[in-house]
């Protein structure tokens, strides 16, 4: 989707606040245990669709874990977690039993397990060599994607093939889907124009569906 | 099959946040309290994980990976051919590292990790992201202009040296390797890692000092 989330090459923005630390307030750090270790339904790319789907304006001002507290709070909705009327009391209609809890070297052996494996078997063979020149599509959906507006219809040299990979558009919607993914590196120029210093370039890693021969 | 209503999503949103109190504060506490009760995680596994990315994995794990790959040869082939495997030796593999790819820099070129559309970071090595990381600045700039970026960090280039921005769209995540300085000949990997930055692992930090 042509959302505000899809920030690369926009101006106006910037200086950065490059002393920030991690974490600022308590609550920010409660947020990120919360998002990482409670199953609120969904899958890691309908989750990032449901913040890029956070009103535009909040999307650009709000704090970065207050949108996270946000898209959390939805995210439990539209699974059919809890309802608006719970979120909005705050509780629970009908409590539940706690789980097991975790203590400091279950949480530290938690985060050595949260290793995945997003590639898949596939059986078609790649579309695609190292060293192709690619075109990426000039339009997108109104869905979930990955492939930033900044670098559409732009071309590119493939320069990494990493096997297939689920493919996020599709699994935003539930279905899971594979496609073979690939690095593709585009020079400053061709994303930016003359002005762009030719030295530099810019590398993505994109799903077949994004592109086509050059 | 359950096909996710993105308008529905989005008016719940709206809803929500019309209706909540606006203090964040508050609302991370209602939300702790929502899925508590709902039975989805237990108050001390919060605690326990804030404690565990506050005082355990944080980018001294990187550091040590990096001081490790600056003494062995053997081990930076490897952290360079399959980074994931190689960080399995430290224990360091998990979370949001099951594809991770070292990119090191040489003199003619400079690497620098952004996410343009959302803050993919490398979390079982490098620990929480630093802010400016997932401001809307440095996901804005670091593709187009990233020399800009890079002397607001206080890095100035030499004239021979290309900059490479990886823009983190899948699931793969990036470690960059700075340079060894000089001086540092001799130097165990502990005292080699204590030099090594956090900001030199994400890009927006080059020359590394030997008088650390």
């Amino acid at each position: 989707m042509d959302g505000v989330h899809d920030l690369g090459g926009k101006e106006g923005f910037g200086p950065i606040d490059v002393n920030s630390p991690p974490f600022s307030h308590e609550w920010e750090r409660r947020q990120w245990a919360i998002s990482t270790n409670a199953w609120l339904g969904g899958n890691i790319d309908r989750g990032r669709h449901i913040l890029e789907l956070l009103p535009p304006g909040f999307y650009l001002t709000a704090s970065y874990f207050e949108k996270w507290c946000l898209r959390d709070l939805t995210k439990m909705v539209a699974g059919g977690i809890a309802t608006e009327e719970e979120v909005l009391a705050g509780h629970a209609g009908i409590a539940q039993p706690a789980p097991e809890a975790r203590d400091l070297d279950a949480a530290i052996a938690r985060v050595r397990a949260a290793r995945t494996d997003f590639s898949r078997p596939i059986d078609a063979a790649p579309a695609f060599a190292i060293g192709a020149t690619i075109t990426t599509l000039p339009h997108s959906h109104a869905g979930h994607t990955r492939l930033p507006a900044y670098a559409r219809g732009r071309t590119g040299t493939v320069i990494a093939h990493h096997g297939a990979h689920l493919y996020p558009d599709d699994v935003a919607e539930n279905t899971e889907t594979t496609h073979h993914l690939y690095t593709v590196e585009f020079t400053a120029p061709a994303l930016w124009g003359d002005a762009a210093d030719p030295r530099d370039t810019v590398l993505l890693d994109l799903w077949e569906p994004y592109f086509v021969r050059a | 099959m359950s096909i996710f209503d993105s308008d529905k999503a989005a008016k719940t949103h709206r809803h929500l946040h019309s209706h909540l109190p606006s203090d964040p504060a508050l609302r991370v506490k209602a939300l702790e309290s929502l899925v508590v009760e709902k039975g989805l995680v237990a108050p001390e596994t919060l605690d326990a994980w804030v404690e565990a990315y506050s005082d355990h994995i944080g980018p001294k794990r990187g550091a040590e990976v990096v001081a490790r790959a600056w003494v062995d040869p053997g081990f930076r082939d490897r952290l360079l051919a399959d980074a994931t495997d190689a960080i399995a030796d430290f224990g360091y593999d998990g979370h949001a590292t099951g594809h991770l790819k070292a990119i090191e820099n040489t003199p003619e070129s400079h690497n620098l990790v952004v996410c343009t559309l959302c803050s993919c970071y490398p979390f079982s090595l490098l620990g929480m992201s630093p802010a400016w990381y997932k401001s809307s600045a440095y996901r804005a700039r670091a593709v187009r202009e990233p020399r800009a970026v890079l002397a607001e960090f206080g890095i100035d280039l030499p004239a021979e040296t290309g900059v490479k921005v990886w823009d983190s769209t899948a699931e793969l995540r990036y470690l960059v390797v700075p340079q060894r300085p000089e001086g540092t000949d001799g130097w165990d990997e502990a005292r080699l890692a204590s030099i090594v930055t956090r900001n030199s692992m994400i890009g927006t930090d080059r020359d590394l000092k030997a008088g650390a």
